[in-house]
């Protein structure tokens, strides 16, 4: 373990990006002006939900000047694989449909693509695309995933013979006996519980929506190979993809993420339909081809998440002990065509996670992801855990008022106190110090004043509620738990080269899209190698110059590739180190060495040994009297392989003013305990974390995918799928931990990932503590005035009898 | 069908022969290869991305067409630092952590530029009604609003002159 003293590590160090993003200089897809005029891709997508193609007439637009080619599903099923292929299918016991970049036969969700339309420019290929014909015959839509379960319902896929594209009983055990007998015992639990809870909740369909939509520009030469940029959050898994789908060598396929992204919070980690199709048309055409995805295409096709019910039930003791837990958990998983991810990755992972920081070793927990005609759910910020963590969460303030206690206690009582642990589902937490970062947000709010302020503003006519959440979320995930359920390495990764002025470069084959590693990293870079950050150039998302890696998502950059350049750095260090030792006639012991201001220092000498330009300058360019076993080379490859998965823990608390009048409701405070481990960057993780907040706000009181009964979408616009602006959200307080996690060289863990989890619990919990004298309980997301009104109303039915 | 139009941007008159149905965030994009003006919401004008001041004017960029623009004065991010010295918006945008992905930054800053000339001491709430029109997905806005507001403070203490956007 490298120990490090106060340094780069922990200091709130401005971002080295900001420079050229403030400046427009900064390169994100549709900036790179890396091909000669490439041609313009744009889809035909699918105007119905489920029909089959009886014809498409495409030779209106082949005819428009400037339309270099149209293709349909007809045209390329013959000459693409379909997916799923070995690399982008997990090791999963579900369905995975076969499809192909465009449709065969027959459309499955209002956006599909049906035809690709390539021009010499963007406006032609929009004019080609409204005159392509397409003629359908209506299938029945099927839009409701609990009708889809039916036995007489149609089926999204005839071949696969059920709309059940996954399902699993996540407690037990993994034979349907010890899943039986663990079933046996949560229901004797339950019918001898002192108090049960049971409800059934529903988070909707919303997602994450970065700024910048996704695309791809590829070109291909039989000589030279194929080389393509695209906004990806994982372009080696890219590459594997393209090799496989195409039959190209690996190392005949070069895969780039721009330096720059304009987010993806997940949705852009999925092998889609449109990239594949681009490789596909450069190799077809022999010309670079381009495309950028519009907004319309965004919100039709990809962003969509969480939409699972939850069938909750709690039992628990007078006291509010909670002692057992049942969820059936249901997914719609849409069309389910989505390589790596399928649609159900994401509600199972949630479902996995459902206990969250609740100490219950007693649950019985299922999931069925069903498929539907809607996009099949991507990747999103929190992935596949916030409906879960919205329906525990408002159980428990459900739990607290029937025991009378305050839900803080209740919560509080219940909280894991010993770890490691296992939860109920198998789930590894390794460290941390849940009761601790509880109980400095409880401090921070001081409960018992607050409610004294509550009766005082009731008392007045306001009305003011206080409502938590909690969650555990992984920071990333080891080989250990990915290669059994993917077939993919967890590790992080990360080549380090010195040259010989003594400045670093570090190449990292994640791909940022907004995280900073180019800071963060080369504050540990810099750290280590006792350097400033302006040493280190970090270098991301290039799959020719960096080691194999997983990408950047679900937290891994800060636990996993941070631990990778903390290791490459450290095995530097020490091989500049014997080679000091063994100039100076110094014992080579890397405890007598201090690397600082640029400099490599002896414990028994005042001035410094060498700068590292001169020790860098002397081992590459001067390789003569080395010592015995060492060579020129201050490279170095690091993977960290983490022995547990790590986890980081958030404690939420929203306080509203809400009007039993109109059902408004105004967030006057939110406050987020965080316990991250040790931190890199503190500016850097207060940022996600903001970021996290309001992006679970906006989806708890803004978002919503909504389709009709035909499944038409009607909210491919940013004007109807409303996203938070400044003037909607509050300024987030945030409390640190850093209990220092025991699993990585730093200390450090990833975080930002799972920050908007607990968000939707925490507001709806404190609306219904605010307008707690009218008996509310608010049980489906989206929450927004009306249908707070809504509920007032039935309440005030009901009192009145 | 085509027209000859001559726009002023950042200061360099561009006489150039466009489509008529040419968007101007195109004609900036495009033909004059100037990038830093980004397109979030596709001609929809809600994100606010693409953000450019027309003769000073906070305008989205999506919603104009090129030939409008005709003989005006436009200004973009790359013409906000003047002989390389960053804007106080830019440099508060550093400082205050106002950006992450850096996508939506360009928009927000002409925004906030104009808004910081017609009101130089805004509060916090005329800060955040003032940008609704630039969305934001990565930082949850806390920091770009303390940005906003620290330039503010800066350019009235310095006396910092309105800076017209032509």
């Amino acid at each position: 373990m490298t120990t490090v003293e106060k340094g780069w590590i922990g200091a709130r160090y401005t971002r080295r990006e900001d420079l050229r993003l403030l400046t427009g200089k900064g390169q994100y897809l549709a900036d790179l002006r890396v091909v000669r005029d490439p041609l313009v891709v744009k889809f035909v997508r699918s105007s119905v939900a489920h029909a089959l193609i009886k014809s498409i007439d495409v030779s209106a637009a082949a005819k428009l000047p400037g339309v270099v080619a149209v293709l349909t599903g007809a045209d390329i099923r013959d000459k693409i694989r379909p997916l799923p292929t070995p690399s982008t299918v997990p090791l999963l016991p579900g369905h995975y449909p076969t499809h192909w970049p465009l449709a065969v036969e027959r459309v499955r969700f209002h956006g599909e693509p049906v035809a690709a339309v390539v021009a010499t420019d963007k406006y032609t290929a929009e004019d080609a695309v409204e005159l392509v014909q397409v003629e359908y015959e209506d299938l029945p839509p099927i839009t409701d995933p609990e009708k889809a379960l039916l036995a007489d319902s149609p089926l999204v896929h005839p071949d696969i013979g059920t709309n059940v594209m996954f399902s699993m009983v996540l407690t037990g055990g993994l034979t349907e006996a010890e899943q039986a007998a663990n079933k046996a015992r949560v229901d004797s639990i339950f019918a001898t519980a002192d108090v049960v809870v049971k409800e059934r909740f529903y988070g909707h369909r919303c997602g994450v929506m970065p700024l910048e939509t996704r695309g791809a520009v590829a070109s291909f030469d039989p000589e030279a190979g194929l080389r393509v940029w695209m906004s990806t959050q994982r372009p080696h898994i890219d590459r594997l993809v393209f090799s496989e789908l195409f039959d190209i060598p690996q190392n005949q396929v070069q895969v780039s993420a721009p330096r720059d992204q304009g987010g993806a919070f997940g949705v852009k980690a999925p092998v889609y339909r449109e990239p594949i199709m681009i490789v596909y048309l450069t190799k077809l055409l022999g010309r670079p081809v381009q495309w950028i995805e519009t907004r319309e295409e965004h919100l039709m096709a990809v962003s969509q998440e969480r939409d699972q019910i939850h069938e909750l039930e709690l039992a628990a003791d007078k006291q509010g002990r909670i002692l057992g837990l049942r969820d059936r958990v249901i997914a719609d998983n849409g069309d389910s065509c989505e390589g790596v991810f399928w649609g159900f990755i994401m509600p199972f992972y949630g479902a996995a996670l459902v206990p969250n920081a609740y100490h219950i070793p007693d649950c019985d927990i299922s999931i069925t992801a069903v498929a539907t005609n809607k996009s099949a759910l991507s990747p999103a910020r929190a992935f596949g855990s916030l409906p879960g963590r919205f329906a525990l969460d408002r159980a428990i303030d459900m739990l607290a008022r029937k025991v009378g206690k305050d839900a803080a206690d209740v919560r509080r009582m219940n909280l894991i106190t010993q770890l490691p642990c296992n939860i109920a589902t198998g789930v590894h937490y390794d460290s941390g110090n849940f009761v601790g970062v509880w109980d400095k947000l409880v401090q921070h709010i001081d409960v018992p004043r607050f409610r004294q302020e509550q009766r005082a503003a009731r008392a007045e006519g306001r009305y003011i509620g206080l409502g938590f959440g909690v969650a555990v979320h992984a920071s990333g995930v080891a080989s250990e738990a990915l290669v059994p359920m993917e077939g993919q390495p967890g590790y992080g990764s990360a080549t380090l080269k010195m040259d010989s002025s003594g400045t670093v470069t570090v190449f990292e084959g994640d791909a940022p899209q907004g995280q900073g590693h180019e800071t963060t990293m080369a504050q540990i870079a810099a750290e280590i190698l006792g350097l400033d950050p302006e040493d280190v150039t970090v270098r991301v998302g290039d799959t020719n110059n960096t080691p194999f890696a997983s990408g950047t998502f679900g937290a891994r950059g800060g636990s996993y590739t941070a631990s990778a350049v903390a290791m490459a750095a450290k095995a530097i260090r020490d091989k500049i180190v014997k080679v000091v030792a063994h100039d100076h006639k110094l014992e080579p012991d890397p405890a007598h060495f201090r690397f600082e201001a640029k400099s490599i220092w002896h414990k028994d000498r005042a001035e410094a040994l060498t700068s590292m330009a001169g020790v860098c300058n002397r081992i590459i360019m001067k390789p003569l009297d080395l010592p015995a076993g060492a060579d020129a080379s201050l490279e170095h490859t690091a993977f960290f392989e983490a022995k547990e998965p790590m986890m980081a823990f958030s404690a939420h608390a929203a306080i509203v003013e809400a009007d039993p009048a109109s059902g408004e409701f105004r967030i006057l405070r939110y406050i987020s305990s965080e316990d991250v481990g040790r931190v890199i960057n503190p500016l850097i993780v207060e940022g996600q974390v903001r970021g996290g907040v309001v992006q679970g706000l906006s989806n708890a009181m803004f978002e919503e995918f909504i389709y009709d009964e035909n499944g038409q979408q009607l909210t491919s616009s940013m004007e109807n799928y409303m996203l938070a602006n400044a003037a909607d959200v509050p300024n987030i307080e945030i409390l640190h931990a850093d209990t220092p996690c025991e699993h990585t060289p730093l200390g450090t863990r990833g975080m930002g990932e799972g920050v908007p989890g607990p968000v939707p619990g925490a507001l709806c919990n404190a609306i219904c503590d605010a307008l707690e004298p009218f008996g509310i309980e608010i049980r489906d997301l989206p929450v927004r005035p009306d249908r707070v009104w809504a509920l007032l109303q039935a309440a005030r039915a009901r009192a009145a009898g | 069908m085509t027209r000859e139009i001559s726009v002023t941007v950042n200061g360099t008159v561009y006489r150039k022969q466009v489509p008529v149905r040419l968007l101007l965030v195109d004609f900036i994009r495009d033909v004059l290869d100037l990038t830093g003006t980004h397109q979030g919401c596709t001609y929809e004008g809600v994100c606010g991305a693409c953000t450019v001041q027309l003769n000073g004017e906070a305008v989205k960029s999506c919603m104009m067409l090129a030939v409008q623009a005709d003989g005006q004065q436009v200004t973009t991010i790359e013409g906000l630092a003047r002989n390389g010295v960053l804007h106080p918006l830019q440099k508060a945008f550093k400082e205050h952590h106002g950006l992450q992905c850096g996508f939506c930054t360009s928009g927000m800053i002409m925004n906030a530029e104009e808004f910081l000339r017609t009101n130089p001491r805004p509060t916090e709430d005329e800060i955040r009604h003032a940008l609704i029109g630039n969305i934001c997905r990565c930082t949850g806005y806390q920091g770009i609003v303390a940005a906003v507001s620290a330039a503010a403070e800066e350019m009235s203490a310095a006396g910092t002159p309105a800076k017209s956007g032509s």
